[in-house]
């Protein structure tokens, strides 16, 4: 069986779409070895960095996660599996995935140079839903050699891992362990000096809706602005970090507008309120902090006028593709979700038979 | 630091820190309804407030002896005086979320001494004034042929509240909580503007000094990640030291709010002797006034006195430009410059601690230190302080940049005053020779035009026994010296001889010295008080009575001034240098205690400044070596501090069981109470500037003696001796707090009797709360005093809770929060030109920094 969902066919607008906001319902950490713990023990607070730090300081002693193994949905599927034991009851999700998967789906419409793979499987009811691994390590070494090849055109330029470096040491210099009023200052003014590590991760586990559909998403948090609220499925004031070029002409711009899709869906999608932009220079030294409110992102683009992407195409077609998605995978086989770059269409099809 | 002195000096150097407050007042109708402020509408200052504290014991005084009123008749009075003028602080700030009340509760030891000292004198002004009125009563019944008339105004003749019982463990404290408590809930029951207020009442028996409690309040809020970074704060109370802690609480959306001080001259006042409109006390007859109308309406047409804010956002703009030092081999950071700021500013003047000789805020002493500061900051590698612990390796450097202008400042001192002097005496001759002698040498000095009869007039009045300056520019002073002014003038005008001879020998404010006085109450007086208005004209040398140190023997300008000083003042063997670096080694700790009771809150309840005077700065050696440690140790009791500050006369504000300790020669701890003791004007010109010499108290003996009378105390006594907490007062109309403690504390499934404020729930407000036992829902909310005042309340439908503010665990830091948007600038380029234009030579005046 090979059927194809055709992007295209689906950008017109569907009218307002019912929207659930997302809650949390559960939460998990990895520690700084990158082991899994049922609890919030690596929650960050946010807490503006010192401008001026450059960016690449600790690259050499960078502690970077081994991501080469498969991880699957192992941590988020243990945490749903205690959430239920602990509600005694199932969660009524339709989709169980994480942020990043519904990430590459939303942006089908407007991003079409990066393909994705994904494996999905019906069980009980419920589509789970995961990246295959064997083709993600592929098209990141591919990636990887096309990088090298463009720096060998471009002289000056900072190697890409130290520029994927930068995003992680932002977050170093912007997070605290505990809330402001119980870390020391020591600490605080210190932070530039710690060993930067993307071990340990704090995920959030969101029940939320698309269309018509329940689904269960987990994605890490950076920070949390204020406190977590003690009455259940409150919103969040959770804290997106990110960092950017400087904007110093239209083209920087554009660009940033366009990045600017990808940080509303990922924020969207997880329920995360703000957005802190980090803007670097060429040379990575930290220049400036904006905050942006996710649910501002899409009017103000519009207002903007931008013609790149818009946030209600990126809604319904989402929408419209869980929906047939639901349709389409209907055994317990293992079923791959296909989009090749560049190519308009997704592809759904049986890989496995029950 | 002096509160008009450094109101002037910081309002002429930042004049845009002032701005004056926009008041609606309540309508009085043509039939003389009143239509009181609608606080639920925007708030005229064109911007809205969430907190309002009030630094109450700065509502308190000066309704106990009001300037432009009677005094209140009674407790009661004085409570309806304090509701209505809090009403009106209340209704000025609107604030939309907090209203936090806090009384003075027992000090900190440190502070007690000061208290003594003040309350030491006032008790001997008391004193003094009774005595002026029974002078005036007797001259009144002299010229009546020997008896009162009948009109003699009762207010002549009444005992005065005794201000002194403003402290805690007084049954009057007790009385202001129990009414405030009930005003309050009057308030929030009846008032819109205030249903949606959480009012947080921290009453004398909570410990800590009232802007202290504040200050506490506002870290422990800072500290929570619930507290929201651009609440804006408003601090009322009379200290000039509230824009210093405002400064250091780091929230720079932070206002102070007071009355405004340099308003007062030219508003209408009443009598300082009878407290009548219409005259002023140099024309008083002390009459029975004349009804004003039907009904007496008393406070008819008497102008309210203007408030001002004092802006720290654009304290802080100032220092922002003044403070900035280019070049620096760390990072700048604003708010630890501001901090080392303040810590500067204590070196001129605080509560604790005497200021150095050296530095007088009227002398730009904070521009010495400043530049100081400046000069050495890219060298100290650091700041001089860090969250309110001093680095006494910078601190060195202040001192010894101060300790190399300290001779050239004396000197100059000494300069200026002569100058003064000399221009003051010019002045004086013009006068005398513009209007002669024309009084025939009768005892008046000059300077009135009025021509004095000899022999006593028909009709005495204050005109002719007040021999006022005919200019009064500090109002404080003169409110104080009002008694003195009108005792010395008694005295003039009764024919002795020496009384003659001095009172024509030139000076407008000269009083008679106590050797011409005549037998009365007023000679027994050891160490003279009198101040008169003489402030104004500081090159006056009349002050100085009969105390052992009239003449200044240090003479700070002349070389060798420093063995003089701790021969005179320490009665210490001037080559015992040892002895000097004790002195500053203990200044040292104080300065670093009172850094950390700014910043941290009390670091010891036990740690006092032991000596009466300051050390030099060039005494400040070697003092990285030390280290400071502090204790917390044991607050005090209330009773144990009203042991500690009241003087013997003011016994009345204590259980009787206690009264002999301070009367009786047996008893043990008689020394700690002198009835005389000596005033040592230390170099200064009027005696309210001098130091009282009073025997510091030694806890453990005082602890002693009063501890087998603790158990003679009566249960209500002994209630007044103890801790209590501060409570939380809010409205039904506050719904989802409400709702939350009722069905935490009295639902049929109550929850435990404590428990921890959701921040989502109080609007961000931090803390723990605790049943109140006296307290049920929807009650009757009860009037607690005596005469009926205001009604009492059948469905009381405000909540009170006990509250406790959350203790933080870590050290406060001087940083901002994240979040904050920083006020919007109110300083233009022009501003910012002249600031620095000032800077340029400011604080250098005394050669090298
Ligand atoms: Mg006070």
């Amino acid at each position: 069986m090979f059927i194809a969902f055709i992007a295209a066919s689906q950008t017109e607008d569907h009218g307002i779409l019912c929207l659930t906001y997302s809650q949390e319902i559960a939460c998990f950490s990895y520690d700084d070895k990158h082991g899994f713990h049922l609890d919030d023990s690596s929650l960050q607070w946010y807490y503006p960095a010192e401008l001026g730090a450059d960016l690449s300081t600790g690259f050499e002693t960078f502690d970077k996660h081994d991501d080469s193994a498969d991880e699957h949905l192992d941590s988020l599927l243990k945490t749903v599996m205690s959430y239920e034991e602990e509600e005694g009851k199932k969660l009524d999700a339709q989709v169980v995935t994480w942020r990043g998967m519904m990430t590459k789906i939303m942006s089908v419409p407007f991003e079409d140079r990066d393909g994705f793979e994904m494996n999905a499987t019906l069980y009980q009811d419920c589509i789970f839903i995961e990246e295959n691994h064997a083709y993600k390590q592929a098209s990141k070494e591919e990636q990887q050699r096309q990088q090298q090849q463009q720096q060998q055109g471009r002289r000056g330029q900072f190697p890409p891992e130290v520029m994927a470096y930068w995003g992680y040491k932002f977050e170093a210099l912007s997070c605290l362990p505990r809330p402001w009023g119980e870390v020391d200052r020591e600490y605080i003014e210190k932070r530039g000096e710690k060993i930067v590590s993307n071990k340990a991760q704090y995920c959030s586990v969101v029940r939320t809706g698309l269309g018509k559909t329940v689904m269960c998403l987990g994605g890490e948090v950076d920070a949390i602005w204020d406190s977590k609220p003690t009455q259940k499925g409150a919103p969040i004031n959770w804290i997106e970090l990110k960092t950017s070029v400087e904007i110093r002409d239209d083209r920087s711009m554009n660009n940033f507008e366009r990045k600017l899709m990808k940080f509303w869906i990922q924020s969207f999608l997880l329920g995360v309120p703000k957005i802190i932009v980090g803007f670097r220079s060429q040379q990575g030294i930290l220049t400036k902090l904006e905050e942006i409110q996710t649910a501002k992102i899409p009017e103000t683009a519009a207002k903007r006028g931008v013609k790149s992407w818009d946030a209600n195409m990126c809604i319904n077609f989402a929408s419209a593709f869980l929906e047939w998605l639901k349709n389409t995978i209907n055994d317990e086989g293992v079923w791959r979700i296909r989009r090749r770059p560049h190519s308009q269409a997704i592809e759904v099809f049986r890989v496995e038979e029950v | 630091m002096g509160i008009p002195a450094a109101f002037r000096w910081l309002s002429t150097k930042y004049p845009k820190i002032i701005s004056p407050v926009v008041e609606d007042k309540p309508i009085v109708m043509d039939d003389g309804s009143v239509i009181p402020v609608d606080t639920t509408r925007p708030n005229p200052n064109g911007e809205e407030f969430d907190n309002l504290y009030l630094d109450m014991n700065g509502i308190v005084h000066p309704c106990s002896h009001p300037e432009d009123r009677p005094a209140p008749a009674d407790e009661e009075e004085m409570m309806l005086e304090i509701f209505k003028y809090t009403d009106r602080v209340v209704n000025m700030v609107r604030p939309r979320k907090l209203l936090m009340i806090a009384i003075d509760g027992v000090a900190p030891r440190a502070k007690m001494n000061q208290q003594r000292s003040r309350r030491f004198r006032s008790a001997q002004e008391a004193e003094e004034k009774a005595a002026d009125k029974e002078e005036l009563l007797k001259m009144i019944k002299q010229q009546n042929g020997g008896i009162l008339p009948p009109e003699t105004l009762e207010s002549l003749t009444k005992k005065a509240f005794d201000s002194n019982s403003i402290t805690p463990g007084t049954p009057f404290m007790d009385i202001l909580a129990l009414s405030l408590r009930y005003w309050c809930a009057y308030k929030l029951n009846t008032d819109p503007g205030w249903a949606n207020m959480k009012i947080i009442i921290s009453d004398a028996t909570v410990p800590g000094e009232g802007e202290h409690k504040i200050m506490n309040f506002v870290r422990s809020q800072r500290s929570s990640p619930d507290h929201d970074p651009n609440t804006r704060h408003v601090i009322y109370g009379l200290d000039a030291d509230l824009i210093m802690l405002g400064l250091a609480t780091h929230e720079p959306h932070f206002r102070v709010l007071r009355e405004d001080v340099f308003a007062q001259d030219s508003r209408a006042r009443t009598c300082k002797i009878c407290g009548q409109k219409g005259h002023e006390a140099r024309n008083c007859r002390g009459e029975a006034k004349v009804k004003d109308g039907e009904f007496d309406e008393k406070d008819k047409a008497v102008p309210l006195k203007p408030f001002i804010w004092l802006h720290v956002s654009v304290l802080r703009e100032y220092l922002a430009v003044e403070l900035d030092v280019p070049g620096l081999p760390f990072r700048f950071d604003l708010e630890r410059a501001l901090d080392d700021w303040v810590f500067m500013c204590f070196f001129v003047g605080n509560d604790f601690l005497p200021h150095l000789p050296a530095l007088e805020i009227r002398e730009n002493g904070i521009d010495t230190l400043t530049a100081i500061w400046r000069d050495n900051l890219p060298f100290m590698g650091g700041y001089v302080t860090k969250d309110g612990h001093v680095d006494l390796e910078r601190a060195q450097y202040i001192f010894d940049g101060l300790a190399k202008q300290e001779n050239a400042i004396f000197k100059r001192r000494k300069e200026s005053e002569d100058r003064r002097e000399a221009g003051f005496k010019r002045r004086k001759l013009q006068e005398q020779q513009r209007y002669g002698h024309a009084q025939g040498g009768r005892g008046r000095g000059g300077g009135f035009d009025s021509g004095l009869p000899s022999g006593l007039p028909k009709a005495l009045t204050h005109d002719m026994v007040v021999n006022r300056a005919p200019t009064t520019t500090d109002a404080n002073v003169a409110n104080k010296s009002a008694a003195a002014v009108l005792k010395s003038q008694i005295q003039g005008l009764m024919p002795t001889p020496e009384a003659e001879s001095t009172a024509t020998n030139g000076s407008a404010e000269k009083v008679a010295p106590e050797a011409g006085t005549p037998p009365s109450a007023l000679g027994k007086r050891k160490a003279s008080m009198i101040d008169a208005d003489a402030a104004s004209t500081p090159g006056n040398s009349s002050a100085s009575g009969d105390a052992p140190e009239a003449e200044d023997s240090v003479r700070l300008w002349e070389d060798g001034y420093a063995d003089r000083y701790y021969e005179r003042k320490f009665h210490v063997d001037p080559k015992d240098l040892d002895f000097r670096r004790k002195v500053a080694w203990a200044y040292v700790e104080g300065l670093a205690w009172v850094l950390r009771y700014y910043f941290q809150g009390c670091p010891s309840w036990e740690w006092f400044y032991p000596y009466h005077y300051a050390p030099f700065a060039e005494d400040f050696k070697d003092i990285a070596k030390m280290e400071i440690n502090f204790e917390k140790g044991r607050i005090a009791r209330p009773f144990e501090q009203l042991m500690s500050v009241q003087p013997a006369a003011s016994r009345h504000v204590l259980p009787s069981v206690f009264h002999d300790l301070m009367t009786s020669p047996e008893s043990p701890i008689i020394d700690f109470y002198p009835e005389e003791f000596e005033v040592d004007l230390n170099g200064k010109k009027m005696a309210w500037q001098g130091v009282a010499l009073l025997p510091f108290i030694d806890m453990p003996r005082l602890l002693a003696a009063i501890k087998d009378r603790y158990p003679k105390l009566s249960p209500e006594d002994a209630a007044r001796n103890d801790r209590g907490t501060e409570v939380l007062i809010l409205s039904e109309a506050n719904h989802d707090l409400y709702d939350d403690i009722i069905s935490h504390f009295y639902s049929k499934k109550q929850g435990d009797p404590k428990y921890k404020l959701d921040p989502r729930v109080s609007q961000g407000l931090s803390g723990k709360i605790e049943k109140l036992l006296e307290y049920l829902p929807h009650g009757t909310l009860e009037y607690p005093l005596e005469r009926k005042g205001m009604p009492n309340l059948d469905d009381d439908r405000s909540l009170t809770v006990n509250y406790e503010i959350p203790a933080s665990s870590h050290n406060h830091k001087s940083m901002l929060l994240r979040g904050l948007q920083p006020p919007v600038a109110a300083l233009n380029r022009s501003d910012i030109e002249e600031l620095k234009g000032k800077l340029r030579n400011s604080g250098r005046s005394h050669g090298g920094a």
